[in-house]
């Protein structure tokens, strides 16, 4: 189930060999996949090592949403190698690309099967690393190393809350098992602040607000990186533990989550609307579909949030290898002519329809997902989301209809700038593209594009093009109230009405640098987070130098004074000590000596004396 | 005829002169000098005691012998006085100690 | 107050104090010369005791014997530079309490002692001369002879010790 390889250092066969070893990891996944669906969830546990009195333990639980997620997973994964093959030929790094495609496989597939909150949040962070390592893959590029160092960061700040939550939670129950964790009536008034804690973690790794100013800029990263990781994977890890261990949220907590997540979902949509680089509509759409998702998780409908992740995770991965086709085949193009412009901006682009007509099925189909037009697996799944929403309020008005309309708007936005992206790259009159003489891309980019499109259609979620509660949907969650019809109605209508607004729309550009730039929002860090911090290091560094240096001085200073004092205690007293004794012992000598000097007087003055006191001695 | 301390005080003043002269002088025939005091000193005693035994007359006897004795380490005495003095150059007893280590 | 006792103070007073100027004389000769005096009055002294013939011999052999052997000998002895003769004192402490402490000894123990104070109340006709000269010949007849020895060596001894000159260079 869990293969994790790193390629020897063949470059040639390291192409063959990882693709390989994946399309049997997905095979393989498929294959639990049959025996855990709708079955007891498969748990197997063994004791790690121990710590003080208790023992860590690790273990792996599969139960229907972490057989779902590896399906996704290893399926998507293996498609991204594959067309990966053919986008990278040639590629200087390629050994370290695999190595670390599979290695980013590896820890994703560690944080959808391991039960035990502390082992996820260790895949977790291996997989922020690995991300940081395939964002900054062309590190030559300085943009790119800065890009992937922000993921990294930005990831780790929302670890930080991640683990507060764990401590809380550990303090709280002392199990991290997350069956266990199923039982656990109430950490009250705790369990709010744990589960905003692992909400912090979402934030980061899900590209939620305020932490969603890394996803743009990790564009910077090879196109099948961007697909796998952004669209279909890592930022879906977020969501899947959302959904993992959504019984741990209070309805506090998730109303946090739901305003976060039809937040995110404006602001992603609304910066798409602006944006002129391909890759970074499909970044900040990424943002605002996963602020649906996001969203659903906070209406407490977590089935219709992991729908939308297993449907987004098809198109938008699609999108992706779509627009990397699109890249590729321009840059191969470019270097045949020698021209250069960018060919991410679509502003340089245009009337390609006739050139890659391919890949402007493929873009169409899965655009279509996207924006949630009707006979599409995402409109599907879009509905799913709006169910849930209108059944979320309960009776009365509440603050609960404002997502609502959001997650409407958001929906318009989306049909919007999936429109336009499609209409100024293939539509329209040719820009600069028009002297290149454009082939499509190799077949081995074609093909997983080929079934990743496929898979955007209806009938993956269910039979009905107009009812989301299929295969999946029931098998995630049973009981949940049957779709409404009038939401399916009104979506509808509100998608083709979208779809003609968009049309007449089309020519117009959208200037506001507002969005542009994805709401200042790298703007903000610096200007709030950055400097701040860079005072605090300064006031700290002047306290060191005073204070502590300070009482080093101190203290040598004492240390100075004492060995002074005792250094005339040593002399005075002591020697002089020694000195008195020796001194005396001289004039004793000297003293004695003058019995022997010579002197006749003295003698006889010695005999008298002598002589009185022997007198006096016996006598008196 | 006398009580008999007036001999003897004045006996014992006399020796303990004569013991100060030879302690303190710094010449030799001073040194000597004191020593005939003390044995004046000592015949005075002999002398006084005598009178107490009439009919005898061993203390005037002993008394002659001092003096005779006195004479002759006198004489003696100032033979070497004058041979140190003329060996040493010097007359003062605590110059001459060639005998001190 | 009649005279003997009178003499017999005098006496006394002349030979404690020449005694004790001697400590404090410096010229040498001028201590010669007290020591004279001193002899003389002890002399005057032995006379009172009843003791004549020591007087006498003390007046002949003594003062005019012994003390002008002495002033031959200091004047052999000091360097003639026409000044006269002064002679410091040394150790005067260790010679005051030496003699002090012994004079306080004498003086107690003389005071303690009860002697029998009866003096003999006048002569009772001895002659000492006489006595003298026969216990010369019979009871002391050895001491006589040794003495007579002692006197011979002495002489002779003296002779030859300041006979030799030998001087040697300091």
């Amino acid at each position: 189930m869990v293969s994790f390889i790193i390629s020897e250092k063949y470059s040639w066969i390291v192409s063959f060999l990882a693709p390989f070893l994946l399309l049997i990891n997905a095979l393989s996944a498929g294959i639990v996949f049959y025996y855990t669906w709708n079955n007891q969830p498969l748990a197997i546990e063994w004791t790690w090592f121990p710590v003080g009195g208790t023992s860590m333990k690790t273990g792996i639980y599969i139960d229907n949403i972490s057989a779902l997620m590896l399906v996704v997973v290893t399926l998507i994964s293996f498609l991204v190698n594959l067309y990966s093959v053919g986008y990278m030929a040639g590629d200087r790094d390629i050994k370290r690309y695999f190595a670390m495609l599979g290695f980013f496989t590896f820890s994703m597939l560690g944080v959808v099967v391991a039960d035990n909150l502390l082992i996820i949040f260790i895949f977790w962070e291996l997989v922020g690393f690995s991300s940081y390592m395939l964002i900054g893959h062309w590190n030559e590029k300085p943009e790119a190393a800065d890009a992937a160092k922000r993921a990294f960061i930005l990831n780790r700040i929302g670890d930080a809350g991640f683990l507060i939550g764990l401590m809380i939670i550990w303090s709280n129950t002392g199990n991290f098992n997350i069956a266990e964790l199923r039982s656990v009536t109430t950490m009250a008034p705790w369990q709010t602040a744990a589960s905003l804690g692992i909400f912090c973690g979402i934030i980061g790794k899900s590209a939620q607000f305020p932490l969603f100013a890394w996803l743009p800029d990790a564009m910077e990263g090879p196109t099948p990186v961007s697909a796998l990781i952004h669209a279909a994977t890592m930022v879906a890890a977020g969501v899947f533990l959302l959904a993992r261990v959504h019984f741990l949220f209070t309805p506090a907590a998730l109303d946090v989550v739901a305003i976060t997540g039809c937040l995110t979902a404006l602001m992603g949509s609304l910066a798409a609307i602006a944006q002129y680089d391909l890759k970074k509509i499909l970044a900040y759409s990424t943002i605002s579909q996963l602020g649906l998702m996001v969203t659903a998780l906070g209406a407490a409908a977590p089935e219709a949030a992991m729908l939308h992740l297993f449907t987004h995770a098809f198109f938008k991965a699609c999108l992706f290898l779509a627009a990397g086709s699109v890249i590729h085949t321009l840059h191969q193009a470019q270097h045949q002519s020698h021209t250069t412009f960018d060919v991410q901006d679509i502003r340089n682009l245009g009337g390609l329809r006739s050139k890659l007509p391919y890949t402007f099925l493929i873009f169409v189909l899965s655009g279509s997902a996207l924006a949630g037009i009707p006979l599409f697996s995402g409109f599907l799944s879009k509905d799913a989301i709006l169910t849930s929403l209108l059944a979320w309020p309960g009776d009365g008005f509440s603050w609960r209809w404002l997502i609502f309309v959001g997650v409407i708007i958001t929906s318009f936005l989306t049909v919007l700038y999936t429109f336009r992206m499609i209409w100024s790259v293939f539509a329209g009159p040719e820009k600069s593209t028009t002297q290149l003489t454009v082939a499509e891309a190799p077949a081995i980019m074609r093909a997983p594009m080929t079934v990743l499109a496929a898979a955007s259609i209806w009938l993956i979620v269910s039979w009905n093009p107009f009812d989301f509660s299929g295969w999946i949907y029931s098998g995630l969650f049973a009981g949940m109230p049957s779709h409404s019809h009038l939401i399916s109605i009104f979506s509808t209508v509100w998608i083709l009405g979208a779809l003609g607004v968009a049309y007449t729309l089309r020519e117009r550009t959208f200037h506001s640098p507002l969005l542009l730039n994805g709401f200042y929002l790298n703007r903000v860090y610096k200007e709030f987070v950055e400097t701040p911090v860079l005072q605090v290091t300064q006031l700290t560094e002047q306290l060191d130098k005073k204070w502590i240096d300070g009482l080093l001085h101190f203290s040598a200073y004492m240390q100075l004074i004492v060995a002074h004092v005792t250094g005339w205690f040593d002399r005075a007293i002591i020697d002089g000590v020694v000195d008195d004794a020796a001194s005396m012992a001289k004039g004793v000598g000297s003293f004695i000596r003058t019995f022997q000097s010579g002197k006749i007087q003295l003698y006889i003055f010695w005999a008298a004396f002598a002589i009185i006191i022997f007198i006096i001695w016996t006598l008196l | 005829m006398f009580p008999i301390h007036h001999f003897l005080y004045l006996g014992a003043l006399l020796f303990c002169a004569g013991l100060i002269v030879v302690i303190t002088k710094k010449n030799m025939i001073m040194v000597l000098l004191g020593i005939e005091l003390m044995l004046n000193a000592s015949n005075l005693n002999l002398v006084a005691f005598n009178q107490f035994h009439p009919g005898t007359i061993n203390g005037q006897m002993f008394a002659l012998f001092v003096i005779i004795v006195a004479v002759c380490e006198a004489a003696v005495g100032l033979a070497i006085v004058i041979q140190v003095y003329r060996y040493y150059q010097t007359s003062v007893p605590g110059e001459v100690n060639e005998l001190s280590d | 107050m009649n005279m003997t006792t009178f003499l017999f103070y005098f006496f006394e007073v002349v030979a404690a104090a020449s005694s004790i100027a001697l400590i404090f004389i410096r010229n040498v000769f001028y201590g010669a010369l007290l020591l004279i005096s001193c002899l003389l009055a002890l002399a005057g002294i032995y006379v009172l005791a009843f003791a004549e013939f020591i007087a006498v011999t003390q007046i002949m052999v003594y003062a005019g014997g012994i003390l002008v052997v002495i002033i031959f000998g200091i004047m052999l002895t000091t360097k003639i530079s026409g000044k006269p003769l002064v002679v410091e004192h040394t150790y005067l402490f260790s010679g005051a309490l030496a003699g002090l402490s012994l004079l306080g000894l004498f003086i107690f123990y003389i005071s303690k002692e009860p002697f029998d104070t009866n003096p003999i109340s006048s002569s009772t006709g001895i002659n000492s001369l006489n006595t003298i000269g026969i216990g010369l010949m019979t009871d002391f007849a050895l001491p006589f002879e040794v003495a007579a020895i002692l006197l011979l060596v002495a002489l002779i001894g003296a002779a030859i010790i300041a006979s030799s000159t030998k001087t040697k260079k300091m």
